[in-house]
């Protein structure tokens, strides 16, 4: 079980930096215009941070179930990836992406 | 008829027709969010409070794991400082949009999540403040709904489906793609890759706080070095 005193202090906590991080360039807009090299950050940095953490959740659940090694996680991801670039439609790229990986796991290994 | 000329083309009605494919996406994601962090252990109006609260999709999946492993509340704000920190930049591009009013602008940067942005950020400048509102609080609404939906389905529910979570890296691999169309630049998927093989081999029980590390040094670097080639 969750304890939820604890759960509601870390959503609190949650809550409070999303809010500050999208509130951020309202509050310091001219302040962060000034400086070009927020605009090169803002190029790199979330790219790369979302695929660290797609590599980062694929290479933990690969790691969760060695058995069938990490071919369904890359496949599963390929097909959410491939269908999102071409279709740009996210929840058909999500589902799809997480049905195959649900039937890998429960139908073809276990 | 007052109501109806109310919600016209600027009013409640536009932002309803602009926020249906939002929901389509956003109430069955919520569910299985609410789904998964009770099935993980947690009361179901915590799915509830959760998505008013934090209404940050990416996030709030990525805590589910972290809360069940009884994760300080440190660390699951640091997480989410990672996650979200594209927001930053989202309201940058969107400031010609924001409303006067300090309530509306509040509740605004409260709900920029990723598919209010992409709404929003299609509108022309003039739109209505109450428009604006509006679509960010439908949007806000369903996954809301989806959340507690999803959560009351997981109380009755007695099976679980292994793999379901996978849903977090499938959300993760869409929100990798789109930042892909926006920026089509290849050198922060190369060092994002790069960075993490290394700090794997470095150190396997820090390696995605070692390679976001390592990413934020480089983003530095080179923006300081390409702002130079520009300057001379």
């Amino acid at each position: 079980m969750i304890d939820s005193r604890y759960a509601l202090l870390a959503i609190g906590a949650m809550a409070l930096v999303t809010f500050a991080l999208r509130a951020a360039p309202f509050i310091a807009a001219r302040a962060l215009r000034r400086y070009p090299q927020i605009d090169r950050l803002g190029r790199f940095l979330p790219p790369a941070i979302m695929v660290l953490l797609v590599v980062h959740t694929l290479h933990g659940a690969a790691h969760d179930d060695p058995v069938s090694g990490p071919w369904a996680e890359i496949v599963a991801a390929g097909v959410a990836m491939v269908l999102q670039y071409r279709l740009r439609h996210p929840l058909l790229s999500i589902a799809c992406g997480t049905i195959v990986y649900v039937i890998w796991r429960n139908a073809l290994w276990h | 008829m007052t109501t109806l000329s109310d919600s016209g083309p600027h009013g409640g009605l536009g932002a309803l027709s602009l926020s249906v494919p939002i929901a389509m996406g956003y109430v069955p994601l919520g569910m299985v969010y609410g789904f998964l962090f009770v099935k993980a252990g947690a009361a179901w109006w915590l799915a509830t409070i959760a998505s008013v609260l934090v209404f940050a999709g990416a996030a709030q999946y990525m805590a589910i794991p972290l809360l069940a492993a009884g994760a300080s509340v440190g660390t699951l704000a640091l997480a989410t400082l990672v996650i979200n920190l594209r927001h930053v930049f989202y309201g940058l591009s969107l400031l010609d949009h924001m409303p006067r009013s300090r309530l509306a602008r509040a509740y605004l940067a409260w709900a920029l999540t990723d598919e209010t942005y992409s709404v929003l950020s299609t509108l022309p400048a003039n739109t209505p403040e109450r428009r604006l509102v509006a679509v960010a609080a439908l949007n806000h609404f369903w996954w809301v709904l989806g959340a507690t939906l999803g959560a009351l389905l997981g109380v009755e529910a007695q099976i679980g489906l292994q793999g379901l979570d996978f849903t977090v890296a499938a959300l993760f691999s869409v929100l990798a793609i789109e930042q892909w169309r926006a920026t089509r630049q290849p050198l922060p998927i190369i060092v994002a890759v790069g960075a993490y093989a290394v700090s794997q081999w470095l150190l396997p029980s820090q390696a995605l706080a070692l390679s976001i590390a390592i990413c934020l040094l480089v983003a530095l670097l080179q923006a300081e070095l390409s702002g130079r080639e520009r300057a001379a």
